[in-house]
């Protein structure tokens, strides 16, 4: 692994684990959506090392891409709902969500 | 490899900063930062349709989305955040590195040595071999409008019938 790729990897991992770490340890639900892009970061920078590491960058980028979209419908909904939330709840606390209603 | 350093450092300084701010516009402008130096990465290493993308998506469309939603909920909820995992991201953030470093040593033992793969372009991987992806990213697509068209729709229903 030349060390470029090894530099990819480790600042994928760790901003992984620094989204994983916000995801469960913030309350606000704007914060949440924060904390699955810093995740989203993450996976997108061991995409790229593996497809550098393979030598194969046009799959890779593809990848990416479709990567990219999922992560930005997730945010579009997700914040949807955080705004329905904040007008159902008149709050942003996740603790909140347990007197949710059918 | 120097330059490589800096914006990767850069690039996880932007999400400590993102963690620890207290105000959401500091963190949607941080997040956009680390989007911006995430897409200059890309083009580093030749992925220049995935950088364009992020730079134009993840950066701006993102940011914008989120800066509406902080205007739209007005931030009611600054005093309940907890503090403390904010405080303890830093003791957190080396012991991530820690096992950071474990992950990419554990990774080098087992990746497959460094390939060469027959030079494809992106365009005749995304066109041609990955057609699905397309019809997928399209399906997602539609999926993400018509979700927030019935979240907002039945939202506009129920204060009708209230």
């Amino acid at each position: 692994m030349t060390e470029p790729v090894a530099a990819l990897f480790f600042t994928g991992m760790l901003l992984f684990m620094t989204g994983v770490y916000l995801l469960l340890g913030v309350r606000n639900l704007l914060r949440i959506v924060l904390a699955v892009e810093v995740l989203a970061k993450g996976i997108t920078l061991m995409l790229l090392a593996a497809g550098f590491h393979r030598g194969a960058m046009g799959l890779t980028q593809s990848l990416i891409v479709t990567f990219i979209i999922v992560e930005t419908i997730l945010a579009a909904v997700m914040l949807a709902l955080v705004v329905i939330c904040q007008r159902t709840n008149s709050s942003l606390d996740i603790r909140l969500l347990s007197r949710l209603k059918g | 490899m120097a330059l490589l350093i800096v914006l990767l450092g850069l690039l996880v300084l932007f999400a400590v900063l993102l963690g620890v701010s207290r105000d959401l516009l500091y963190a949607a402008a941080a997040l956009a930062a680390a989007s911006v130096i995430l897409s200059i990465v890309l083009f580093s290493f030749g992925a220049n349709v995935a950088a364009a993308f992020e730079l134009s998506v993840c950066a701006g469309l993102i940011t914008v989305l989120f800066v509406s939603t902080v205007s739209l909920t007005k931030d009611s909820d600054q005093k309940t955040e907890a503090r403390l995992p904010a405080l303890f991201l830093l003791p957190m953030l080396v012991l991530f590195a820690g096992i950071s470093g474990f992950f990419v040593r554990w990774l080098a033992g087992v990746l497959p040595a460094a390939g060469q793969a027959r030079a494809v372009t992106f365009q005749e991987v995304f066109w041609g071999q990955r057609m699905t992806d397309v019809l997928g990213q399209i399906s997602l697509v539609l999926v993400g409008v018509f979700g927030l068209l019935a979240i907002l729709r039945a939202k506009s229903a129920g204060r009708h019938h209230d």
